[in-house]
């Protein structure tokens, strides 16, 4: 017995620039790495794996870069890789659909994806997902069991915490607290260069519209007065707070 | 126009309300337990749903079923809104766009700005888009009087998510999204004990206590609703003083709204003096004390 399992994984830039003149994002020389919840979500597939046996099988909608995102998910534990080319930014529905119509020639009990991505933020992947593949959503897990083909989570809310289960197949969103990611030995991390990667183009056309007008960086307008001498600082933030609060 | 607003948060219904009363005839949908507390924030119907809690599906289902009605759609970003407005926009293949901190209209398009890499930058779209999840702490909330026509329902769609106990987390009265002074604190402070010399030096002002993730979401030292971030509260009081706290990007996503901001960290590289009007370079441990006992005088 073991389950097939599915992880979605996202990349995300290492760092990305501001240029000081125009605030915009500057893109030349960027590196990419597995994004932060992502991250959570191969240790949690890769954890579910090692207690109750399986495959676990990463999935990507990334770039050409992204070989080295799905190698770090490998050297984590995930045994096979798919990446499917054709990204495109700040279009998470297109993401979805994407992987949906991937994810619909494999077999599987469970899929994990991460909440939210470090970077965009939108938290709409999950949601979408499971409407498209037509399985159950438990998300926002902080914590995951698995018994009698049963997945139970604890959910974590805004007001509360609350437990909830659902049948597989399905679909959880883990949260940065579900676990601690494992930093992969070397010896993992070689292991990985040999396990098996596909790479394709997805099928489906993007037809995102929108326009961009900005995407800057917000103009700071602080005053930057930086005291390094102890004495002298606490005499002058003295100043400023009992102005602030008289 | 109209637009249909929900959240399991009611504060959250009443602050979009706010943000979008002067552009839409406003709808809400609320929790018969927020039923009341709901009247009098200016909207013309309130769909109130039997319960207090129920899964994103059956909510998102039942929001759909309102789009012939209503042209808009708006969800408060918390936990449970974000999955509902995504579900919501796959259901009906509307375009949507996410944890929006503006909003307008020009020329029958949407335009919206919301955080992007991680909050170092500003997206700024102009969209179809007819469904949206707001940020939560964005307006102050405004009574207006409003007798609002009671419509009382039953969510139709059954989820396949069976839900258990229900854990309450430790909370406070406080929202910090309203403080005029926040002493926020990181990952300066070694341990949980030591948070007596951050308290001490917040009561001297009567400043709200807050956090960075680490602090209140990994380690718990502070309730979650003190969080100040990309994931937690964005605030904006007159005076924001970061203690040990490096200042990731998603960190100064949440305190970038605030008036004059002070940072004391040991680390003269740390971001957080890049995004501070006064700065001291120095061990917490030795300066809070003094500026508690200064003031205190």
């Amino acid at each position: 017995m073991g389950y097939n399992i599915i992880v979605c994984i996202k990349q995300i830039a290492n760092d990305i620039e501001i240029d000081p003149q125009t605030r915009e994002p500057v893109f030349s020389d960027t590196k990419y790495r597995l994004e932060d919840l992502s991250r959570n979500a191969v240790e949690e597939a890769v954890r579910i794996k090692e207690k109750y046996g399986g495959k676990v099988t990463g999935i990507l909608f990334g770039t050409e870069q992204s070989t080295v995102v799905m190698k770090e998910a490998m050297a984590m534990g995930a045994d096979e890789g798919i990446i499917v080319k054709g990204f495109k930014e700040n279009s998470p529905d297109f993401t979805a659909k994407v992987l949906a119509e991937r994810i619909k020639r494999i077999q599987y009990d469970i899929i994990i994806i991460g909440y939210a991505s470090a970077d965009s933020y939108t938290a709409q992947v999950p949601g979408a997902l499971s409407i498209l593949l037509g399985i159950p959503l438990l998300g926002s897990a902080i914590k995951t069991e698995i018994a009698d083909n049963k997945v139970r989570i604890t959910r974590e809310s805004d007001d509360f915490d609350i437990v909830e289960s659902a049948s597989m197949p399905l679909l959880v969103s883990v949260t940065q607290e579900a676990n601690e990611p494992r930093l992969p030995l070397l010896i993992q991390v070689m292991a990985a260069a040999k396990k098996p990667m596909s790479i394709e183009e997805t099928a489906l056309k993007y037809d995102g519209i929108d326009k961009i007008i900005g995407n800057k960086a917000p103009e700071s307008g602080r005053k930057h007065i930086i005291y390094e001498d102890e004495g002298k600082g606490i005499e002058e933030i003295v100043k400023i707070i009992k102005g602030e609060i008289s | 126009m109209k637009a249909l607003l929900f959240s399991d948060r009611p504060l959250v219904t009443a602050q979009m309300s706010s943000l979008l009363c002067d552009y839409f005839e406003i709808g809400f949908m609320a929790y018969s337990k927020d039923y009341e507390s709901l009247k009098d924030f200016g909207a013309k119907e309130i769909i109130v749903i039997n319960g207090e809690y129920s899964p994103a599906e059956s909510l998102a289902r039942e929001i759909v079923s309102y789009m012939k009605e209503y042209d808009y759609i708006f969800i408060g970003a918390t936990v449970l809104g974000r999955e509902v407005g995504a579900m919501a926009a796959a259901i009906s293949g509307a375009e949507m766009k996410s944890e929006i901190i503006e909003f307008g209209i020009k020329d029958g398009k949407t335009t919206t700005k919301r955080l992007y890499y991680g909050g170092k930058t500003v997206l700024e779209e102009e969209s179809n888009a007819k469904i949206f999840t707001v940020s939560q702490g964005l307006k102050e909330t405004k009574k207006i009087e409003s007798s609002p026509k009671k419509n009382e329902i039953e969510l139709k769609t059954k989820s396949s998510v069976e839900l258990g106990e229900k854990i309450q987390k430790a909370t406070t009265s406080t929202d910090i999204t309203k403080a005029d002074i926040i002493v926020s604190i990181g990952r300066g402070l070694s341990k949980k004990e030591d948070l007596s010399i951050i308290t001490d030096f917040a009561s001297v002002m009567h400043a709200e206590l807050a956090g960075s993730r680490p602090i209140c979401a990994d380690y718990h030292w502070l309730e979650e609703e003190r969080q100040v971030g990309l994931s937690g509260k964005k605030v904006n009081p007159k005076l924001y003083i970061a203690i040990g706290i490096s200042g990731q990007i998603q960190h100064i996503a949440g305190m970038r709204g605030s008036k004059t901001v002070i940072a004391i960290n040991k680390d003269k590289s740390a971001p957080i003096f890049s995004e501070c009007d006064y700065g001291i370079v120095g061990d917490l441990y030795s300066i809070v004390p003094k500026l508690t006992k200064i003031l205190r005088g």
